[in-house]
């Protein structure tokens, strides 16, 4: 049995926080190999030691047989190590090919007609069809991924980290990269999946390995474990399911969408005749894949864009002529998909920031002066309700983990009197017990008489943690029948525009 | 790594004494010159003061933008603006009446010469560096025209304004000629002192902040961009109207052609230099000028008064790596 990697009691320290603990990974050739682990478990430190974005403290690494250390990630790279990341490196206004060869274009002249045919091929190979001339941001999230993947082929990659590469993709999509996955393991590419999904291991992976506080905590064959072991592991205590046995009667309308229809980016119809009812008690998942049209509902019910057309009811009252801070001050609060732009001021301290998009309500605020106490008081609770790791509430945001940024902004979101909570993947980057506490802290909320709309490109999370799920398909909003509202084919069916 | 600081002081200072050296002057008397002539008595330090007054206060016209994500450039139009139109109603009344008139008149000149690069910014995206340098341009030829023309006091040979009745111009707090302090100089104070509780304190000035750190966050946070950046741009321009107002009824008494040595740009400087608190514009505009005052006792001397700017721009540069050192340590 040969390696392709084999890290030896990697360890890695950041001033005093110890972030990987002497790690073992070894990784088979030919293998499709998972790694696991909660948020700040030390999975991304790991592979960034791998692919020579920052050096171990100690610990050796072995690639092919070769005891190696790289210094940068271009000497990773030419010892065919390659990492696709879960933000995707394509800039949008290159087209495919140019983003293909961008930094390895191999000489000083371009030779565009060799690269095409080359890209082709590689192409070819692994089943995928590309326009190579058009404009990256034509890609479709799918789309860009088989383009991520190829970069790395292009790059004579053999070993490919993949971390979180279904975060974005459709159930047909995924399953689709998976196809592709097999075939380059079966030719020989060994490929590393960080992921958060359990099923992805379970069905995709031959070697799982289980991270935990900086150490490895155990590694299993598939075929000798199962998802309640593996979810124990990553965790260190058994899970304790979401309870729904509780039935809920749904309350009054708290939303009501009627034929709302609002143009995109580009004066397309991104919403057509979006028709919604949201009641007190509900959580509503919307799923669908990226770009469906969930970006522009959610703008058009926080009022952040302009209407075309239809009608919209919140709380009881006609609010197309309410702007953001009016829907605010009605009891709408935000979860937003992009915490980093949209849902704090990285420079400003948590305690600043806890008063964000709630500026104007008491406590906050007393008659437009800032209420300093007050204020602090809230940032500590914010902070505590789902355990945000932190140095101090005056430290700047930007000294928080993506993991504990959102759960400081999910947990302002419900702090205050929330009657509707506007939500888009609430729980983007966060583990397991993470991903429940909030999911819990919305439910707590909708069960007090407020209701949620969430919006997720994950499925399985929705069908777990929402009442019933409808789907976004090219700007329509499609429901299934009563009975199917949390069935995972019908609504995956919607998903792609299917009755 | 604080080796690295020193070593840029140290630079900093070597390029100084060399520039001095290539003048044919001594550094070490060169600085005794410059800190004598600014600080050294009574009435260079009253100069000083003056100096520092309407740094002081184009410095929080400026910071108060910068606060809102906005660069005014347009500081020196608007000052034009304000001390323009100061002058011409200040001198058609008498007493007090034409003090408050003349410093409302100012602030509203300032606020409406900022006003289309609020508004360009705001809902057309036209950016607020391009269109506040034209506006100085405009202000400047402006004023100009007006002052040669319209607005100039016949029985005088100088493009100028006529005097300002001295019962409405702002008073002395202590004078004993050559020393005078204005009250102007309290204003900029209490302005400074204003502004850095105004920004803390209020839902206002953390709303207008928010903008200036995450536009986008600030949307989402039930905030409008278009009109903070709209009224930020406007208080902005009053300030720089207010700068003139004070100056005309503090200091120069009317308005004249070439009436603003440049207050507008070196207010660039001294809020750069104060960084994000309203507080630190205070000692960073009296820096500036002790600088100003200081460098005409060098001219004096025959030693060209750009050196002060070099001076100044080395600051800057020294505070701007502290600065960013920082954000790059955070990150």
């Amino acid at each position: 049995m040969s390696f392709a990697v084999r890290l030896l009691g990697i360890t890695k320290r950041f001033g005093t926080v110890t972030a990987l603990d002497r790690v073992d990974l070894e990784v088979e050739q030919g293998a499709i190999h998972a790694l696991v682990g909660e948020n700040g478990a030390g999975k991304t430190t790991l592979m960034r030691v791998l692919y020579g974005a920052i050096a171990a403290d100690e610990g050796s690494m072995e690639v092919e047989g070769n005891t190696v250390r790289f210094g940068t990630s271009r000497e990773a790279i030419e010892a065919g190590v390659g990492m696709v990341s879960q933000h995707y490196g394509i800039i949008p206004e290159l087209t495919c090919l140019q983003n293909l060869i961008l930094g390895a274009e191999g000489g000083l002249v371009l030779k565009n007609k060799v690269a095409e045919e080359r890209a082709q091929s590689l192409a070819a190979r692994m089943g995928f069809t590309f326009d190579w001339h058009a404009e990256a941001s034509t890609l479709s999230p799918a789309g860009a991924q088989k383009l991520e993947i190829l970069k790395l082929l292009w790059r004579n990659a053999r070993i490919m980290i993949l971390d979180e590469p279904t975060a974005m993709l459709s159930p047909a999509d995924a399953a689709a990269l998976f196809e592709s996955l097999h075939r380059l393991a079966n030719e020989g590419a060994t490929i590393i999946l960080v992921t958060h999904r359990l099923p992805e291991v379970l069905d995709h992976c031959s070697r799982v390995t289980v991270l935990r506080g900086g150490r490895r905590i155990d590694e299993k064959l598939v075929v000798d474990t199962n998802g309640n072991e593996l979810a124990t592991l990553i965790v260190g205590e058994a899970i304790v399911e979401p309870d729904r046995s509780q039935p809920f009667e749904p309350g009054t309308t708290l939303l009501q969408i009627t034929g709302l229809v609002v143009k995109g980016d580009h004066g397309e119809q991104a919403l057509k005749e979006v028709n919604l009812t949201l009641r007190s008690g509900e959580v509503l998942g919307i799923a669908g894949v990226d770009g469906s049209g969930q970006r522009e509902l959610f703008e058009a019910i926080a009022g952040l864009v302009q209407t075309q057309h239809g009608s919209m009811q919140m709380l009881g009252s006609d609010c197309l002529s309410w702007d953001a801070a009016e829907r605010i001050r009605n009891g709408l609060r935000l979860i937003p998909e992009d915490r980093h732009a949209q849902g704090v001021v990285e420079d400003w301290s948590l305690d600043e920031n806890a008063a964000l998009g709630l500026q104007r309500l008491a406590p906050f605020a007393n008659k437009g002066r800032v209420d300093g106490k007050a204020r602090f008081e809230m940032a500590e609770q914010i902070a505590d309700r789902f355990k945000t790791k932190r140095g101090g509430l005056k430290l700047p945001m930007s000294s928080l983990s993506g993991g504990n940024q959102q759960r400081f902004v999910a947990a302002r979101a419900l702090c205050l009197n929330a009657k509707l909570i506007l939500a888009f993947q609430p729980a983007r980057g966060l583990d397991i017990k993470g991903t429940q506490q909030v999911y819990d802290g919305i439910r707590e909320a909708c069960r007090n008489g407020s209701a949620a709309l969430v919006v997720s490109f994950d499925l399985d999370e929705l069908l777990e943690q929402c009442d019933r799920v409808v789907a976004m398909n090219n700007g329509k909003l499609l429901e299934p029948r009563a009975q199917d509202s949390l069935d995972r084919d019908a609504i995956g069916r919607l998903m792609v525009g299917a009755q | 790594m604080i080796w690295r600081l020193i070593a840029l002081i140290v630079g900093a200072c070597a390029i100084l004494a060399g520039a001095v050296l290539v003048a044919h002057a001594s550094p070490i008397e060169s600085l005794q010159t410059l800190i004598h002539g600014s600080l050294g008595t009574p009435s260079a330090i009253a100069g000083t003061l003056k100096e520092t007054t309407p740094l002081l206060i184009c410095g929080l016209a400026v910071f108060i933008a910068l606060r809102a994500g906005l660069f005014n450039i347009g500081v020196e139009g608007q000052l034009l603006a304000g001390a323009c139109c100061c002058a011409i109603v200040a001198t058609r009344f008498h007493g007090i009446l034409g003090m408050v008139l003349g410093v409302l008149v100012g602030m509203l000149a300032g606020a409406l010469w900022a006003l289309p690069a609020g508004l360009i910014k705001a809902y057309r995206n036209g950016h607020e560096v391009i269109t506040t340098i034209m506006l100085n341009n405009v202000a400047a030829l402006f004023a100009a025209a007006l002052v040669s023309g319209p607005i100039k006091d016949p029985k005088q040979a100088d493009t100028a304004t006529p005097y300002v009745d001295a019962s409405s111009r702002l008073p002395w707090i202590y004078s004993n000629p050559p020393v005078q302090i204005n009250f102007a100089l309290v204003i900029g104070i209490l302005l400074a002192v204003g502004m850095a509780i105004w920004l803390k304190k209020t839902v206002a000035g953390y709303e207008l902040q928010a903008v200036g750190a995450n536009r986008i966050a600030a949307r989402f946070a039930g905030i409008s961009p278009q009109k903070v950046t709209v009224v930020a741009m406007s208080i902005s321009g009053a300030l720089g109207g207010l700068a003139g107002a004070i100056q005309v009824l503090a200091y120069e008494g009317r308005f004249y052609d070439g009436f603003s040595p440049g207050y507008g740009f070196d207010a660039l400087g001294v809020a750069l230099l104060a960084g994000n608190s309203a507080y630190a514009v205070l000692p960073s505009s009296f820096l500036f000028g002790v600088l100003s005052k200081g460098g005409t006792a060098l001219q004096i001397d025959g030693i060209p008064k750009g050196i002060t700017t070099v001076v100044l721009g080395m600051l800057i540069l020294i505070a701007a790596a502290i600065r960013y050192r920082k954000v790059s340590k955070d990150a």
